[in-house]
């Protein structure tokens, strides 16, 4: 069972047509320890709760806060965890550009674009998520240091 | 007329003739055989005559340049007397002087003699000022210990520098032998490490000088990594380093998953990744082990710092150094019986070493990996290893993560045709069923293509039928013809049907148990992989256990900016 956390793919097109320069960010800043915050605000998401919309604006500015940045550019697109909803449920995504911001997948159900390619590490029990980018993937371990692949 | 004297003619003696002629030729076919084995002899001669020439050639070349080699390093000798031969003498004496020193059994007034004669005779040598001072600060002569160590400085400032932070360390001066540090430290550049500066890092950690010296260190250490850290090219050069030191690590015998190796198509990538996975135990062994010697090298690291030192005093100076270098090549072509090429190879390896310089982090990487390569000891590997801990855990982290996300979802098989794929062999039931399936569709297919035997059975009944309608009753025998026809190809169909189902039987049992076998290794494999992946993170932990000194507070506070707090 998998889910994507957050997919800001179509807010990325937007943030790339304002900014022409967007600062580029080092390993050591990509790599940096995930905080405590952060990683149960991703543990803790579920349906009801970003089904508001307040809900999911407060969720971003926390990720913005966790990042230090609101350039898209240097966001994931989105998050990749593995689901416990139970079989046969994978993983889950978090997407925050549509209406749906959990999305469950089924064992075998094809991910949207970039998504697969994190799928075998989101389910490995070593890492709590892992943070897909457009060029790599972040997977964070249960305590939150990053791994860049 | 012709004919009738031919028919008489005699031919005994034509033939006789012939039959000497053929002994005639056997012999000239004998002498060719001799010729040609002589011809042959004499080939492998000249190419004996050859080959000694070549030989003589060469050791003529070599002995030549044996003779000239000799010849020019005389020369080349009497050069350096002529030019810097007072250096050797500056040279014996700081040894003389530094021994004097240990044992305090020279006056005063000689050391004053001897040193300032020596200021006369080697001008620009950075070693005969340094003598001075030594000498006049033994004799507490304030004045001219400052003046020559101007001048000291001015000829070689690091070289004077090296050399007083040594001999303040022997002489236990420790305030001074600080002081000399700090200087030293200014001089290093942290991209471009001299190859003595590992021996001065494990001598202060190893406590070797003063534990005030420790801290200054630290705080140098500090600036560098911190230096060296701010863009990723270092540490990135570092990490892949680490990742292939990680990958050499893992190993699996040949014969541990023989049927998956034979049957599934994508087992080099089952491999690696098994292969991969193993490497934890290995290295978590080999991480323990740096860290859990307890041999005391002190004592040997004041060796080599007495080395360093003796190696600056007696080492040449940079100016002598080409002039040098041309002795050395010829001492080596003298050594070599003339070679000139092998005598090139050693100059250049041995220059390779001495030219060696590195960034402080791949100073740090080479003596984790390998200290005696490097110069240096465990102690060192061990002080290297927890300074670098940062990005081994990083390296490590990558690796290991590598590995997992490029591991096989499904073992994929084909055995004798039959395809299909498997995630941990839990599923044996289905996979049996869908065995079977396959082979029983197999066999009806191999049956339909078996010659039908209907033809076989219409051309029988053809044949009787026209037998009886034309020959009535003698047409019986034509009847029986045609019963025969049925009978036979009705029978070699039976036949060819039962062997086609006996041959696909033998395949689908056979096959089945390569299945089977396959199955149990896949729950082996997966079993296993689990196993030494899990490894991973004890080996995680060992890493992060390693206390990385103060060193690695840089890095640490690197992180905790990009963190919110």
């Amino acid at each position: 069972m998998a889910r994507i956390l957050f997919q800001n793919e179509s807010l990325n097109i937007q943030s790339e047509s304002k900014q022409t320069s967007p600062k580029v960010l080092s390993d050591r800043e990509i790599l940096k320890k995930r905080s405590e915050g952060y990683l149960k605000l991703i543990k803790g998401l579920d349906a009801e709760l970003l089904a508001e919309t307040r809900g999911k604006e407060e969720l971003m500015a926390k990720i913005y806060d966790e990042f230090g940045t609101a350039e898209l550019a240097n966001l994931p697109l989105g998050i990749l965890a593995k689901c416990y909803l139970g079989h046969p449920h994978e993983v889950h995504t978090l997407d925050l550009s549509g209406g749906q911001i959990i999305q469950h997948y089924k064992i075998g159900e094809p991910l949207p674009d970039h998504f697969e390619k994190a799928r075998t590490l989101a389910k490995h029990n070593a890492y709590a998520f892992v943070e897909v980018f457009k060029d790599k993937l972040i997977p964070i371990r249960k305590d939150g240091t990053a791994t860049k692949l | 007329m012709s004919q009738k004297v031919i028919s008489y003619a005699d031919l005994s003696y034509i033939n006789s003739a012939l039959r000497s002629i053929k002994a005639d030729m056997s012999a000239v076919n004998v002498e060719l055989g001799g010729l040609n084995t002589k011809h042959d002899h004499l080939k492998s001669d000249l190419l004996q005559l050859a080959n000694s020439f070549s030989d003589f050639v060469e050791s003529d070349i070599k002995h030549k340049a044996l003779q000239l080699a000799e010849t020019r390093q005389g020369n080349l000798k009497q050069d350096l007397q002529i030019k810097f031969g007072y250096y050797a003498e500056v040279r014996r004496m700081a040894t003389g002087i530094l021994q004097g020193v240990d044992t305090g059994i020279i006056s005063d007034d000689t050391l004053r003699h001897t040193t300032e004669e020596v200021m006369i005779k080697a001008p620009n040598y950075w070693l005969a000022p340094s003598l001075v001072v030594l000498a006049s600060w033994i004799r507490d002569d304030k004045d001219t210990t400052k003046k020559a160590l101007t001048e000291s400085l001015k000829r070689d400032d690091y070289k004077t520098t090296l050399f007083f932070m040594l001999v303040m360390r022997r002489l236990g001066r420790n305030d001074a032998c600080l002081q000399w540090m700090h200087r030293y430290f200014l001089h290093q550049n942290p991209h471009n490490l001299d190859r003595e500066f590992i021996v001065i890092l494990e001598a202060i950690t190893t406590g070797v000088f003063q534990p005030a010296s420790h801290q200054l260190m630290i705080t140098n250490v500090k600036t560098w990594i911190d230096q060296l850290t701010q863009t990723d090219n270092y540490i990135d050069k570092q990490k892949a380093q680490w990742t292939e030191f990680f990958k050499t690590k893992g190993s699996l015998s040949g014969k541990k998953y023989p049927l998956l190796e034979e049957f599934a198509t994508n087992w080099d990538s089952l491999k690696s990744s098994v292969t991969q996975a193993r490497s934890h135990y290995a290295l978590d062994n080999h991480f323990k082990n740096i860290f859990e010697t307890t041999t005391d090298y002190s004592k040997s690291i004041k060796i080599q710092l007495d080395e360093i030192l003796s190696l600056l005093v007696t080492n040449f100076d940079d100016e002598e150094l080409p002039l040098q270098n041309e002795v050395r090549l010829n001492q080596l072509i003298i050594q070599k019986d003339g070679d000139k090429k092998a005598a090139q190879a050693l100059i250049d390896n041995e220059k390779h070493i001495f030219d060696e310089k590195v960034d402080f982090l791949q100073m740090l990487t080479n003596a984790a990996f390998d200290p005696e390569l490097s110069g240096a000891t465990k102690v060192t590997q061990a002080l290297a290893v927890s300074i670098s801990q940062p990005w081994i855990l990083e390296a490590h982290d990558t690796f290991t993560a590598d590995y997992r996300n490029k591991v096989e979802e499904k073992v994929e098989l084909i055995i004798d045709g039959f395809k299909t794929s498997t995630i941990d062999g839990t599923d044996e039931t289905e996979q049996l069923q869908k065995h079977d399936k396959y082979w029983a569709d197999f066999l009806e297919n191999e049956l339909k293509k078996l010659s039908s035997p209907k033809i076989g059975i219409i051309i029988g009944a053809l044949v009787a039928l026209l037998a009886l309608v034309i020959f009535g009753l003698i047409g019986i025998i034509g009847a029986l013809i045609g019963g025969i026809i049925i009978y036979s190809s009705i029978n070699n169909h039976k036949k060819a049907k039962k062997k086609t189902i006996e041959i696909v039987t033998e395949r689908k049992a056979k096959s089945k148990e390569v299945l089977r076998g396959c199955i149990v290794e896949t729950v082996d494999y997966r079993k296993e992989f689990a196993t030494e992946d899990a490894k991973a993170e004890v080996l995680r932990q060992t890493l992060i256990s390693i206390t990385p000194e103060d060193f690695s507070s840089s890095s640490r506070e690197t992180r905790s900016i990009l963190q919110p707090s």
